[in-house]
């Protein structure tokens, strides 16, 4: 489980996060929900040490993050992490090289599924493909946790079928997922948590199929009736 | 493992490449040639506790770079130019005893021989610190040092320069320890409104109390007319040891723009030579009309007699003079090899009772010699005659210099 | 250790192009300034000895013979060495920098690395030091053949043959990047690495903070340069020379050890704390 606790942050004398509590468990997709500038990338960063915070606590599975931690989990952000000169086939020859929970089954299935050109260089890869190598070369990893950073913003509708897809099969399957988006259309269907934030808090926090079950809504409404107060 | 050719390639260059310069820089250091004193003539006894020190210069390259050496009669040593000795720093030798001898004591020391003074039981330093507190005023404290050997204390106080208006400048030209006092030959320049002159001062520290008994001038020299200069140099004497007298030579030279060029030409007009009893604090003059000597400090004084010495021509012309009897001894020359009735640079020093004469250059390429030679101290009578020379002519490399600088007789 | 040399090999791999320009502008610069000063002193010969009649002693007596530190002392010879040393200083800086310009930032992907962060800094690091060292080990075989090649073009009378020990030990521009003795090699180079861990730590510290960064960064590299002239200072003007100069040497490598360990331990706190992407 990852735990968010109270997690404060600043970036100079604007307080982004103030006071932001959740949790993600494992086996489940959730998903958060906010504008763009409310702080969902920065606190995705938070979790996976790419930046301080003032005040709070994360944890995984009970333990603050160490180096052995990123065998745990893996980080999806929006952009490619790997250097532009570097073709498909050297970037997972990187990962591979690195991490022990390499899965090079996974790789190449996921190569076939998205219909990716090892020799190609990524600085020639649409944006489209691009997020599809970035999601290869996070999903390829054995991990427990993924986390996905606007995974289908400026994404052609194909991609994002194909990409939607991966959420569905077994590439997914008893990991914990955190996805970050403002858009929530797509994938509405595939959530199994909900984490609204505004104002740099959570103002809800709740369980997108229970919400179905018991009220009938969907998460859209649920999100037009918190946002409208 | 391929894709890791690039590093390993660049590792292993880096190790061999850099590895068989110093390898080889070490190996090959600079083959320098081992010099020794030849013998021409005498008894090569005599020469037996000479060291010469100096530089060589290899100068067949273009590399001017110069290698401290010591030279003996049995051959020479060279100061390793590695990057420690370096650090390390050139130190005349008896400072450098003094500094494996009495390693705490020297600490903070300055490196002129002519502040030390030692004895069965004492090892006295003395130095001027100089604080300018003003554009018109220094303060000048003397910094004295006490080296009790018998049970290893240590006794460092401070005096303040007694007096110290008019003075302009002041340094420590001697040290000598004489019963229970200290005793500091200084030379001050004074300062009268817009006058400069030099004078030869003695101050009189008690060792126990450290406390100035007393201090006066031995000498002024007044500052000479628009076209003349004074000066007063102290007769060389061995310089960690007591005397009871200063010898002091006082010239006047009347300097001239040589007509043709803008060199200047220097002609002693007039020289007085005195001797100053650090007891009685008495001065005196040493009357010897025909003596005229030159710039170069040629001249010794041993405690007892002192060896007035000038280079006439091709010839050293020594004259004894015994201080007790007032009365001068008999001249004598000796021969020096030169060029054209012309001897170079000498260094001389006189010990029990001999005299030696090194010359202070060696360069082959300008034909010039370095001579040693010993002599009797009174009489003159040469008793080793010898040249710097390579051991071995086949090594000689194709042209090198040797500067020498000092003459030690251990 | 076996991530770090991952790393190194990864770093390194990145460093190797501006590398090759590095070593192949020495190469061509430094053999054509062999070739322009020894032709040009032959030309000067020719035009002495056969147009103005001068005799070849004579010639010899008023100009000298060529030696190679000519050469070294050139422009040719000295200019591409400068140019390495200033690719070297910048890329000091533009190997972190780059890893976070531009679109595709790789510092996201080093910071997740399951490895300690400071490999990192080891890695970039030690890369510097492996192409300044290649630079100088480049050198040190080019001398040879540069030599030889001046051995080929001038005549015997006409020059002075010295071996690359020689050359190197006589002038001191070039004592500066070849030392003469190996002491002397690890004393400057270890500096030289102190002063890179100092400037790596001024780096992170304005990736960490920014604007405040830099001044962080300033103050630290200022507090590391009293650190190091104090025992100076203190010699010069309050203890007056109380150490001897091979103390004060053992006190400098001390002092320099412990700014080296500091810059090391505040850079991998850096890393793991205060990092910001």
């Amino acid at each position: 489980m990852i735990e968010v606790k109270a997690v404060e942050k600043s970036f100079g004398r604007k307080k982004i996060l103030k006071g932001l509590s959740f949790t993600a468990n494992k086996g489940e997709i959730t998903c958060i929900i906010g504008i763009n500038g409310v702080g969902k990338t920065t606190i995705l960063n938070a979790i996976m040490s790419l930046t301080p915070i003032n005040k709070g606590q994360i944890l995984i599975d009970g333990q603050p993050v160490t180096k052995h931690t990123f065998e745990k989990i893996t980080f999806i952000p929006d952009a490619i992490t790997m250097l532009p000169q570097m073709t498909i086939a050297e970037a997972m020859e990187f990962m591979k090289d690195f991490y022990t929970c390499w899965n090079q089954e996974r790789a190449t299935e996921l190569l076939g599924f998205f219909r990716l050109n090892l020799s190609d260089r990524i600085s020639s890869l649409s944006k489209g493909n691009t997020a599809k190598v970035n999601l290869l070369l996070g999903l390829a990893l054995d991990v427990d946790y993924v986390l996905m950073d606007e995974p289908f913003s400026g994404i052609d509708m194909f991609s994002r079928e194909e990409i939607a897809n991966v959420f569905t099969s077994h590439l997914i399957e008893n990991r914990g997922v955190i996805i970050t988006t403002h858009e929530v259309g797509d994938i509405e269907h595939l959530i199994d948590k909900v984490v609204l934030l505004e104002d740099g808090k959570v103002i809800k926090e709740f369980s997108a199929e229970e919400k179905r079950e018991t009220e009938g809504k969907s998460v859209i409404d649920v999100m037009r009736e918190v946002y409208q107060r | 493992m391929r894709k890791y050719w690039k590093f390993t390639a660049i590792f292993a260059v880096i190790v061999l490449s850099i590895g068989t310069f110093y390898v080889n820089s070490a190996r090959s250091a600079e083959q320098y040639p081992e010099f020794e004193i030849q013998t021409v003539s005498g008894d090569a006894k005599e020469v037996k506790p000479v060291v010469l020190e100096g530089a060589y210069t290899n100068t067949s390259s273009m590399n001017y770079v110069s290698t401290n050496v010591k030279i003996s009669a049995k051959g020479s040593a060279y100061n390793s130019r590695s990057f420690l000795d370096q650090i390390v720093g050139q130190s005349p030798t008896l400072i450098k005893e003094f500094q494996k001898k009495y390693h705490t004591f020297m600490r903070g020391k300055n490196s002129m021989v002519n502040s030390f003074f030692e004895d069965q039981q004492f090892l006295v330093y003395a130095d001027v610190e100089n604080k300018v507190s003003s554009l018109l005023s220094h303060d000048f404290t003397f910094q004295l040092s006490v080296l009790n050997k018998e049970d290893d204390s240590i006794s460092s106080f401070k005096v303040k320069v007694p007096e110290a208006g008019e003075l302009d400048h002041i340094f420590v030209e001697d040290v000598q320890l004489m019963g229970d006092e200290i005793i500091l030959i200084t030379q001050n320049t004074m300062r009268e409104n817009d006058t400069f002159y030099d004078e030869k001062h003695i101050y009189t520290i008690e060792r126990g109390n450290h406390k100035i008994t007393s201090h006066e001038a031995i000498i002024q020299v007044p500052q000479g007319q628009l076209d003349t200069r004074i000066d007063v140099e102290l007769v060389r004497t061995s310089p960690a040891k007591a005397n009871d007298h200063l010898i002091m030579v006082k010239t006047e030279r009347k300097v001239m723009e040589d007509p043709d060029g803008d060199a200047m030409t220097e002609e002693v007009i007039h020289q007085e030579i005195l001797s100053y009893d650090l007891q009685t604090k008495e001065k005196e003059t040493i009357n010897l009309p025909d003596l005229q000597l030159d710039e170069n400090q040629l001249s010794f004084y041993d405690g007892a007699v002192i060896y007035f010495m000038t280079i006439e021509g091709q010839e050293l012309v020594v004259t004894p003079y015994s201080l007790a009897d007032n009365q001068a001894g008999q001249v004598y020359r000796i021969p020096l090899s030169g060029e054209e009735g012309i001897a170079h640079g000498q260094m001389t020093t006189v010990k029990g009772g001999k005299l030696y004469v090194a010359s202070s250059q060696m360069s082959p390429g300008l034909k010039i010699d370095a001579d040693v030679i010993v002599a009797d101290a009174q009489t003159g009578k040469t008793l080793f005659k010898g040249k710097l020379a390579v051991k071995d002519a086949s090594e000689q490399p194709e042209n090198f210099e040797v500067y020498l600088n000092e003459i030690v007789v251990k | 250790m076996k991530n770090y040399l991952k790393l190194v090999n990864f770093e390194f791999n990145r460093i190797a192009k501006l590398f090759a320009v590095l070593l192949g502008i020495t190469l061509v610069v430094q053999l054509t300034g062999v070739m322009v000063i020894s032709k040009g002193y032959l030309n000067m010969a020719n035009e002495k000895i056969y147009e103005e009649m001068m005799t070849k002693a004579q010639f010899l007596e008023d100009f000298g013979r060529m030696s190679f530190i000519q050469i070294v002392k050139s422009v040719w010879f000295m200019g591409p060495i400068a140019l390495c040393i200033a690719g070297v200083a910048f890329y000091i800086f533009l190997i972190w920098y780059r890893d976070w310009v531009g679109k595709n930032t790789f510092i996201y992907r080093l910071l997740m690395l399951p490895t300690a962060r400071l490999n990192v800094f080891y890695a970039k690091m030690t890369s510097i030091l492996l192409m300044t060292f290649g630079l100088v080990a480049f050198q040190l075989i080019l001398l040879p053949i540069e030599n030889a090649v001046m051995k080929g073009m001038v005549p015997d009378e006409f020059r002075v043959d010295m071996g690359v020990i020689q050359i190197v030990n006589s002038v001191p521009e070039l004592a500066l990047i070849i030392p003469n003795s190996i002491v002397e090699l690890i004393l400057y180079y270890g500096a030289g690495l102190m002063v890179v861990a100092i400037l790596f730590t001024a780096i992170l510290m304005e990736r960490s903070f920014r604007w405040k960064g830099i001044f962080a960064g300033l103050l630290f590299s200022a507090l590391a340069i009293v650190v190091l002239i104090a025992p100076l200072l203190l010699q010069a003007f309050v203890l007056n020379s109380f150490f001897y100069p091979i103390e004060l040497l053992g006190i400098e490598i001390v002092i320099g050890l412990i700014v080296l360990a500091a810059s090391i331990w505040m850079s991998g706190f850096l890393l793991r704390k205060k990092i910001t992407v």
